[in-house]
């Protein structure tokens, strides 16, 4: 058993931090959330060449896997960067089969599990007719992956999100990291997709799971640095705070977590690469854990800087509501401890 | 609102606590091993005549409520007797409640002030293999004979059965099937345990061992219908009125090992040099004390109102469990603390945090369930569906 990213895994994971340290500072991050525009991170991640990694190269990306596309959710947490685009297009290549040009998103509530989707209608003529909330990315695709039907026999579509008939409404987020918006579907026109919809739906929302949680994972760690940082420069009664146990101890089982969570993430990603029997439990299994794991060390992370963690001016702000929607994002972990507890086929 | 305890109160705390303290750690370490039963400590609390606390004066006792009895049973575990020293008396401090409430005047007159002078040793005859928590399915049978009934049956988890003379058993004398209710059909009987028709097993178990915890296997025990507590087929109705009760010292005896574990953990940490300090002084052991020492007093709290509603003829239930519940738990953690506090220590018989961590955890299952005073707060308290 090689239990160790490979060496171009580990140089990638470099290269993308150092390009995220220059381009997505957490100055320039800000300025994004004020704006409340993404778009010019996620044109300039296109354009520098990022976009395709983690998508093999016969489906039009870069090449790599699910280990990469992990790496890549790992770094952009991390960075707190605006993501939604990439997340929501990363799941929906399997349901086009090749990397879309421009941002494409599930048309599903960003709160739900991907397979979860009850279908919006659809004409015999293929116009589709529905409302849709809270669809992450909603306001930032070109084009949306429709689920129609009932599960079972659920079929796909793709919709232009300029078509007529698209009402797209943005909803603002506590984490200015992520967008969502509500989507109104009234009789548009919309394209078959071939893709067979429950496989490419347990893939998409096992790609989910891996990928939230790895978000997740890179927040975490990020707090955690802040947090030794901190308490090793942060003084009271003439010591570092970090001296004292309950901090200390407290940063200690924030390492714990991390390390744990990355153990089981890249053993989950390697899992749904390989697509094991068992990969829809383990990254069910990271999913709820990881991302709990998170929630919980950002409400640590808050102790730990005290007052100043909880100002706007601190960048943790910015990590704990990352963290805290990951908790939620595509599914909260009693949803995915729900699908591990039925997979396991207890009473 | 009074949180203060009366004058009588506050004297059976401290002269219980004094007497108790007569019985230090050595004397329980020892009677724990030999699994033998605190004979000593149990006749001087007989000859201080505790043990008739709640039977009525004019049967021997001093007619206090269940807070004073709590009292008692709190001191008594908090100086280190823990639940051997409670076990020993337990049943004569409040389980004859249903024979003060329902029995005759001659069943009265003849056994609670013996019971009361210690020395009639009585234990709880109800829990049976084939039914835990779930009483109306027992199925020990007494059968009518004449102006006797004849039983026959299996009893499991019978504490202090080996030591007694006498047993409170509850009994169906009607079938589960042939009874309207399931509650009806079942008979309470005060009787003797007459060995040669019961036959007493002591169960090898994981602490308490001052005190046995038996298995009763009863074949053909003729029991005249004199030694009857009360009517016929009322009996389980009998033993529902001092479950409150029983839950509030079970309670309080939690309480008390929470209080000496964490008594031996703050002493420990102070004494004890590591790195050239006490080691109380690193947060990662102070803090989880400091934390044990706020879950007791606010479990103490419930407790109180609990007993205090009980003795005030309210409604208790949602009380008693939840002191139950707190005290349990707080018990138990103080005295996991006070095992880590104590290191590899801890671990040894020597420092007695093994004994209170063993004992302790006796009551998160014992009379009842943590998970089943979920059951009863989240039926009976919140409104919601049963679960089971």
């Amino acid at each position: 058993m090689e239990w160790k990213l490979s060496d171009e895994q580990d140089s990638y994971r470099e290269a993308l931090r150092g390009w995220l340290g220059d381009v997505a500072s957490p100055e320039a991050v800000r300025g994004w959330f004020e704006a409340a525009d993404p778009a010019p991170f996620t044109e300039r991640y296109a354009a520098d060449g990022w976009r395709g990694v983690g998508v093999a190269e016969e489906e039009g990306g870069q090449g790599g896997g699910v280990v990469e596309l992990a790496l890549t959710a790992e770094e952009l947490g991390r960075a707190v960067a605006p993501s939604a685009a990439w997340l929501a297009t990363v799941l929906a290549v399997p349901a086009l089969g090749t990397l879309p040009e421009h941002t494409t998103a599930w048309l599903l509530p960003a709160e739900d599990l991907p397979d979860s989707a009850a279908g919006v209608r659809a004409d015999p003529d293929g116009r589709v007719t529905g409302d849709v909330a809270r669809v992450l990315a909603g306001a930032e695709a070109a084009a949306y992956v429709v689920v129609v039907g009932a599960p079972g026999e659920r079929t796909l579509r793709l919709v232009d999100a300029d078509a007529d008939g698209v009402t797209v409404r943005p909803r603002a987020l506590l984490d200015h990291s992520r967008s969502v918006a509500d989507v109104r579907l009234e009789s548009v026109a919309s394209t078959a997709l071939d893709a067979d919809a429950e496989t490419v739906l347990a893939r998409a929302t096992d790609l989910a799971g891996v990928l939230v949680a790895a978000d997740a994972l890179g927040a975490m760690e990020r707090m955690l640095e802040l947090c030794v940082d901190y308490s090793l420069q942060r003084r009271q009664f003439g010591v570092p705070i970090g001296s004292f146990q309950a901090v200390k101890h407290a940063a200690a089982e924030m390492e714990v977590a991390v390390e744990a969570g990355r153990s089981a993430l890249y053993f989950a990603a390697a899992s749904v690469e390989a697509g094991l029997e068992e990969c829809g439990l383990h990254a069910a299994a990271v999913k709820a854990q990881v991302t709990a794991a998170a929630a919980h060390a950002a409400d640590t992370a808050l102790t730990v800087h005290g007052a100043i963690g909880y100002t706007w001016e601190h960048d943790l702000q910015l990590l704990y509501k990352r963290a805290r929607l990951d908790e939620h994002l595509l599914g909260a972990p009693a949803r995915w401890n729900e699908r591990i507890a039925v997979g396991l086929v207890l009473v | 609102m009074d949180f203060a305890l009366t004058e009588d109160q506050e004297l059976i705390r401290t002269a219980v606590a004094e007497l108790a303290g007569k019985f230090d750690d050595p004397y329980w370490m020892e009677k724990d091993e030999a699994h033998e039963f605190p004979r000593e400590f149990y006749d001087a609390f007989a000859d201080g005549g505790w043990l008739g606390i709640t039977t009525p004066e004019e049967y021997g006792g001093q007619g206090f409520g269940i807070t004073e009895a709590s009292l008692l049973l709190e001191e008594v575990a908090a100086s280190g007797a823990g639940m051997n020293g409670a076990s020993s008396m337990h049943m004569s401090i409040f389980g004859m409640h249903p024979v003060i409430v329902h029995g005759s005047e001659e069943m009265k007159k003849e056994n609670l002030p013996r019971i009361a002078n210690g020395d009639l040793h009585v234990c709880f005859g109800v829990t049976e293999p084939g039914a835990g928590l779930d009483t109306t399915r027992i199925t020990t049978f007494a059968k009518r004979d004449g102006s006797d009934y004849v039983v026959n049956g299996r009893k499991v988890w019978i504490s202090k059965a080996q030591e007694s003379e006498k047993v409170l058993l509850l009994t169906r004398t009607a079938k589960f099937d042939d009874s309207d209710r399931k509650t009806d059909g079942m008979t309470l009987f005060f009787t003797d345990l007459d060995r040669d028709h019961v036959d007493i097993r002591p169960i090898r178990k994981m602490g308490r061992n001052a005190v046995t915890s038996n298995e009763l296997f009863i074949d053909d025990l003729r029991i005249p219908e004199e030694h009857r507590v009360g009517e016929e087929g009322q009996g389980f109705k009998y033993i529902i009125d001092g479950l409150n009760p029983e839950r509030c010292l079970v309670a309080a005896e939690a309480l008390g090992i929470g209080r000496a574990a964490l008594r031996r953990a703050v002493r420990y940490a102070t004494e004890r040099e590591v790195f050239g300090r006490p080691i109380g002084m690193n947060q990662g052991l102070q803090f989880p004390l400091a934390d044990s020492l706020a879950r007791l007093d606010a479990a103490e709290l419930v407790l109180r109102k609990a007993t205090w509603l009980y003795d005030q003829g309210l409604p208790s239930a949602r009380e008693a469990n939840t002191a139950k519940y707190l005290c349990a738990d707080a018990g138990f953690d103080a005295a996991d603390r006070a095992l880590q506090t104590h290191g590899g220590m801890g671990y040894s018989e020597e420092y007695h945090v093994a004994r209170y961590f063993r004992e302790a955890r006796l009551t998160r299952i014992a009379p009842l369930s943590q998970e089943m005073v979920l059951n009863f707060l989240g039926e009976r308290v919140l409104g919601l569906p049963r679960s089971y």
